[in-house]
């Protein structure tokens, strides 16, 4: 493969930790909690489009290689997470009325739950969505880039949600409450916000667009009950990257982790490439910066970057 | 709501006959389990300006976060217009009428000034755009600012936008801490006048300030507080001339 196709690999890629990224970033600085729930979140809304897409699947036509049913279902994806977080945040996180770290732990509980129930019900092995795997578009084969279809639906998908956030963000009520919330809480409820509604609202958001990544991950890969958890640690790497708090940091974050994360193989062909190493130095580095090692490398790199930027890419946790 | 002119002569010693519009009577109140406001009672008539002064630890901040639902009192009533308004949340307060300016993190910094503004008014039914433009007129500190985020305001402006968030509810009652905390003299000398001008829109202010002399300057009564309790209260001038409290607690 050649750059642009690890680029390109590294976009597909991207596209689905941001939309994980925005939710955890979200309710962590309006809801003031780190949810460790939430790559389960995702794997909920891979689950419940697979079901709906498989009562559905054959329906009408197809767009980018996917039938018109695959949309119904990812909707149905984003619907069911929401829900999910919104009753999870009403019947378990509100009641239980404890500070930020105590929520923390409940929510690892959570995360738990959610995936127990997936697995009683769909077992824990790998599943497809049954959809037809698509061959790479050819007019980009040449250039050493293997997308398919698929992957450009995700991308564009991607695109649409986070555009769709960043419009209501600093366009609506709702999402100047929002960032109100997440700078100042106190503030916001001394100003009247009903806190507890857009507390709500986000919920909604967040967890809604994990459901979409989720959708976009299975699609991508394939579904498991552990498919969000796995993800989850890349996911806070992405947030922690991108500045705690902070949305944009978010999106940011995910980009470059997932990114970096996808461009693992090409710097280990650089370092295979460069003749400048001694022998013994080269084997090191090549079986260090292997594919297996994607997502501590990520990790080593936000260590960096943390450390040059104590408060991550965006800052001081400014939306 | 009387205006300056028609208050009635006996305002300045709280016993006349008119009704207050904001009183705490008898009220202990403080943080989890401590006690900071002990059989506290004050009272804010109608278009008046009234100041808490006191030492440090006096619990003059905690009558205004009593007030205004941030704490919920243990005992005594706290009435706004004869209501009983005790533990309402803050964000329902501020539907009654009454406005809160916190002594610090008082503005949104990531949000421009426009944005703050509109925030001081998400319980308004209608009439924001008007309100927000008579505001900026007042305001001209302000207006020339509006799509700058908060945090590039200066420690004045900050308090300015920090009232005008406030009043964007036209409150009947303004409770304001420590306006003049950390700000240079000169600026302090403008934000007193500003709160001088809220008060002239009919507004009663409630008001901690450290400043003694520059906030009873300003006020028609003070109470000054000690240990969560009232000492003493009245004009300006009886307790700026009093002995015993230029002594004890107005540091000389």
């Amino acid at each position: 493969m050649t750059v642009l196709g690890y680029l390109a690999n590294g976009l597909v890629f991207s596209s689905i930790i941001v939309l994980g990224s925005i939710g955890l970033s979200l309710v962590y600085s309006i809801a003031d909690f780190a949810n460790f729930a939430h790559g389960d979140t995702m794997t909920v809304g891979a689950y419940s489009a697979l079901v709906t897409f498989g009562a559905v699947g054959g329906l009408g036509g197809a767009v980018l290689g996917l039938p018109y049913g695959f949309f119904l279902a990812l909707v149905a994806g984003i619907a069911v997470a929401a829900v999910v977080a919104v009753g999870t945040e009403k019947l378990v996180y509100e009641p239980l009325d404890v500070d930020s770290i105590g929520l923390l732990i409940t929510s690892i509980g959570i995360a738990f739950i959610y995936r127990a129930v997936i697995q009683i019900r769909f077992g824990s092995d790998f599943t497809r969505f049954g959809i037809q795997p698509l061959r790479p578009i050819e007019a980009l084969v040449p250039y050493g880039v293997r997308v398919t279809l698929h992957d450009v639906a995700i991308v564009g998908s991607a695109v649409v949600l986070v555009g769709g956030l960043h419009v209501l963000l600093q366009y609506t009520d709702l999402g100047r409450k929002m960032r109100a919330m997440a700078d100042n809480p106190d503030l916001a409820r001394v100003s009247g916000i009903r806190t507890k509604r857009v507390k709500l609202w986000t919920w909604v958001i967040g967890a809604g667009l994990a459901g979409a990544g989720g959708v976009f991950l299975g699609l991508f890969n394939q579904l498991s009950p552990r498919m969000g958890f796995n993800l989850l640690l890349v996911i806070f790497a992405a947030v922690i990257l991108g500045g705690i708090g902070s949305v944009y940091g978010a999106m940011a974050g995910g980009f470059l982790i997932g990114m970096i994360n996808q461009l693992t193989p090409f710097f280990s062909n650089v370092v295979e490439a460069l003749p400048i190493w001694p022998g013994w130095l080269a084997a090191l580095l090549e079986s260090l910066i292997s594919i297996e090692y994607a997502n501590a490398i990520a990790f080593v790199i936000m260590v960096a970057v943390l450390l040059v930027r104590p408060n991550g890419i965006a800052g001081e946790g400014a939306t | 709501m009387s205006d300056d002119t028609t208050r009635p002569a006996g305002a300045a010693d709280g016993t006349d006959g008119v009704d207050p519009v904001l009183s705490l009577s008898n009220v202990d109140s403080g943080y989890g389990e401590v006690q900071v406001l002990d059989d506290l009672s004050i009272r804010l008539d109608p278009g008046e300006i009234v100041c808490l002064v006191g030492p440090n630890g006096a619990g003059k901040s905690t009558v205004l976060k009593t007030a205004f639902g941030m704490l919920t009192p243990w005992t005594g009533t706290v009435e706004y217009h004869g209501r009983d308004i005790g533990g309402m949340a803050p964000e329902e307060i501020v539907r009654e009428g009454i406005g809160y300016v916190p002594q610090t993190d008082n503005v949104f910094g990531s949000l421009t000034i426009d944005e703050n503004l509109r925030m001081g008014g998400v319980a308004r039914d209608g009439g924001l755009e008007d309100v927000i433009e008579t505001l900026y007129d007042r305001f001209p500190i302000i207006d020339r600012k509006r799509t700058a985020k908060a945090k590039t305001l200066s420690g004045g402006q900050r308090q300015v936008l920090a009232f005008a968030r406030a009043l964007v509810m036209e409150p009947d009652v303004l409770l304001i801490d420590e306006p003049s905390a950390g700000l240079a003299p000169n600026t302090a000398d403008d934000v007193f006048e500003d709160v001088q001008e809220v008060n002239d829109m009919d507004t009663a202010i409630l008001m901690v300030e450290q400043n003694v002399t520059k906030g009873l300057g300003i006020s028609d009564r003070g109470y000054v507080l000690d240990q969560g309790t009232v000492r003493f209260e009245g004009t300006p001038e009886e307790l700026l001339n009093d002995e015993e409290v230029s002594q004890l607690y107005l540091g000389g």
